[in-house]
């Protein structure tokens, strides 16, 4: 019926729409090189070339260093204060980090009253954030999608005296200590160093690679692949990047990875610039073409990923962030909002690589949580 | 639902006639174009006691709510003329994006008055590229409008390189996004603007009768004289131009432009307009119910974030929400 063809038909043009504005997640822990390797050599930690610094330039402090004395938190709990979460889409990540800071505004005496998800729609973050405002909250964590449309909306939160810590990116135009508490992010750098140590020695330090990076305007993406790049250039000269593709619809880079398999079949590596879904549909592509040699290094926690992982498949390493440890900086951050204390300018949690032989540590590490049964069962 | 007319049974033989006529004309009427309002005072009173301590009855709350549903119910008036021709236009979301970023490149580079009339032209552009392709070529408009969308998102990618624009000027930002004229939000002037006149041209004009004979069968319409493919054209042209609006009205409120703009708006627009009361297959339709629709809509968003429910759970509970309202106002008469 005509009805329902073009209900179909709608749904189709919907999910179209949907992918487009779809982005990566994120992750990281530094710590020069994290566990052991799944790849015939082990996996070394190769000059650092560059590192991640705060908006401004400010120098990196690590989470560990945040503390808040036993009166401190007392004095916080005596608030009753309340927050809300205003997220750029819902994803594993964002999962991981809000549990953090659930956990860790717990011992706070902290409520969490609002938690939302723009879908990197910065139309629909501002609104978002005008309508958890009706709601008053004490503080607000948040990962602006853009720093120059949603600047007004943080602007309102700031004049309603919400005290704002914020995740990986900083508005337009707002200066630390006045306008925001403090900025959190993973060590996007590390992220996309360990990822090309990791192939580098999967791969023999030699051969040729394809690089998938994301294709669209994220700063956590974006600063992580070029990472990836820089490293492998600076550092491994004789590892040669023959492809550059730019994922602009993460579910379409299983075709993209296709076309790039059949033009270069004898790859060695490819470098996938997050889970999923796009390194899914590239270990997709590479199952299709019964391609069981080249190895495949992408960043973030992903169950069909780790399973290929475990399983001695293409996955030889994932890099990924604390994103649990994330969410309790950010907490524990917005506790020195409200106490007035002074906080360090730019916070970043740490990455690690997990391989085949660090899994359930790695998940430990970046999710809180014991690796799925499938993946324990396949590393068994 | 007819309303049984026993209280005319029982008046006198003087006012029979009139009372009859009084029946026979609520019985005329279709329930659809009316339950909605019933809908929206429903879920306004849910969420007005169960998040009565939550700010959500706050008169900053439900004028927000008004304002931040301005692009969706601008759109929403448009969508409901190409709903009624029978034709659909999936392309809106990517114009959005794409005329409020050449508004604001347009803007910094040239000026006020040519940066509204660019931003204003790309929609004009895309409807007509969408009508001609429907008309002249006798393409679906689904097909054509899925493909536009694509281009035209493409192209608001290339054109900054994905880079946001900033937008700094204070006229175009008063008059599109925060101003206010007299203590009325220019955003609200904007939504009644358009379902004032949208709403009169669809009722009281030719053009109006025009699109729904179109929708509700084009080949009579034809015979009788109706120009379905000039129709056809215009409520494209209209439905991208209005798009366009939105653009503006996104650009002016967060003083920017980003390509990500409007990606979200597509399911809102159409579900707003159809929960509104319009058929989704052409010939009938209200521009008051739309916009009542995108209010729901609106408020369905505002209310659940209040509730405090994390993401997943909203969109479940949206989801709920959704079927039973449209179980409830929407069901197709037996056949």
């Amino acid at each position: 019926m005509r009805t329902h063809r073009l209900i179909a038909t709608l749904a189709t043009g919907a999910a179209m729409l949907g992918l487009a504005a779809c982005g990566g997640s994120s992750s990281s822990d530094d710590g020069g090189g994290g566990g052991g390797s799944a790849g015939p050599a082990p996996i070394k930690a190769s000059k650092t070339v560059g590192e991640t610094t705060g908006p401004n330039g400010e120098k990196a402090t690590p989470t560990s260093a945040l503390e808040l004395s036993d009166s401190e938190i007392e004095k916080v709990k005596a608030g009753n204060y309340t927050a809300a979460l205003t997220w750029h889409q819902s994803s594993d990540f964002t999962t991981a980090v809000t549990a953090g800071a659930k956990d860790e505004f717990a011992k706070l005496g902290i409520t969490i009253v609002a938690t939302t998800n723009a879908n990197f729609d910065p139309g629909k973050q501002k609104n978002d954030i005008e309508t958890v405002l009706a709601k008053k909250p004490s503080v607000m964590l948040s990962l602006p999608v853009d720093p120059v449309t949603t600047a007004s909306a943080y602007r309102a939160a700031n004049e309603a005296g919400t005290k704002l810590v914020l995740l990986s990116n900083v508005p337009k135009g707002f200066t630390q200590g006045k306008d925001y508490v403090t900025v959190v992010t993973d060590d996007l750098f590390q992220m996309g160093k360990q990822a090309a140590d990791a192939l580098a020695a999967a791969i023999g330090g030699e051969g040729k690679v394809a690089y998938f990076f994301h294709d669209a305007s994220y700063y956590v993406t974006n600063q992580r692949d070029q990472a990836f790049k820089k490293t492998i250039e600076t550092n491994y000269p004789k590892i040669e990047i023959v492809a550059e593709e730019g994922i602009a619809d993460p579910n379409k880079a299983q075709d993209q990875a296709n076309a790039i398999l059949l033009r270069n079949p004898d790859l060695n590596g490819l470098y996938v610039t997050f889970s999923q879904p796009p390194a899914e549909g590239v270990l997709g592509a590479l199952r299709n073409s019964g391609n069981t040699k080249a190895k495949l290094v992408s960043l973030d926690l992903d169950e069909p990923l780790a399973l290929d992982m475990a399983r001695g498949g293409n996955v030889t390493a994932l890099v990924t962030d604390k994103a649990y440890e994330l969410g309790q900086a950010m907490a524990k951050s917005a506790a020195y909002g409200l106490l007035n204390k002074k906080a360090p300018p730019f916070i970043v949690a740490p990455a690690t690589t997990v391989t085949k032989d660090n899994l359930t540590q790695g998940y430990e590490e970046s999710l809180h949580e014991a690796p799925p049964k499938s993946v324990l069962d396949a590393a068994k | 639902m007819s309303v049984p007319p026993t209280t005319s049974e029982r008046t006198s033989s003087a006012e029979t006639g009139r009372a009859r006529s009084v029946s026979a004309r609520l019985r005329g009427l279709d329930p659809r174009a009316y339950v909605v309002y019933i809908a929206f005072l429903l879920i306004l009173v849910f969420f007005a006691i169960t998040l009565s301590d939550d700010g959500f009855l706050s008169s900053d709350n439900l004028l927000n709510i008004v304002k931040q549903a301005a692009p969706i119910s601008v759109m929403a008036v448009a969508t409901v003329f190409v709903l009624s021709a029978g034709e659909i236009d999936l392309s809106i979301g990517s114009v959005v994006a794409c005329s409020a970023l050449v508004a604001a490149v347009v803007l910094r580079d040239v000026g006020l008055v040519a940066g509204i009339a660019a931003g204003l032209g790309t929609g004009v552009a895309v409807g007509l590229v969408n009508g001609v392709f429907v008309t002249l070529l006798r393409l679906p408009s689904f097909l054509v409008t899925l493909a536009t969308m694509g281009l035209v998102s493409g192209l608001s990618r290339a054109i900054t390189d994905l880079e946001s624009v900033a937008v700094t000027d204070q006229t175009f930002v008063n008059v599109f996004g925060t101003g206010d004229v007299g203590r009325v939000s220019s955003l609200i002037l904007w939504t009644l603007g358009a379902v004032v006149v949208g709403h009169f041209v669809y009722r009281h004009r030719r053009f109006g009768a025009h699109v729904l004979a179109t929708g509700d069968n084009a080949a009579a319409a034809r015979v009788t004289g109706i120009r379905v493919d000039r129709v056809k054209l215009a409520v494209l042209v209209l439905s991208a131009t209005a798009a366009a609006l939105a653009g503006l009205l996104y650009a002016g409120r967060l003083q920017g432009a980003n390509y990500n703009l409007g990606s979200s708006d597509l399911l809102l627009v159409i579900a707003a307009v159809v929960i509104g009361g319009t058929r989704l297959f052409g010939g009938s339709g209200s521009v008051v119910g739309a916009l009542v629709g995108s209010l729901i809509m609106g408020m369905l968003n505002n209310g659940l974030i209040l509730s405090g429910l994390s993401a997943s759970e909203q969109l479940i509970a949206q989801g709920v929400l959704l079927l039973l309202a449209i179980s409830l106002t929407l069901r197709e008469p037996k056949a």
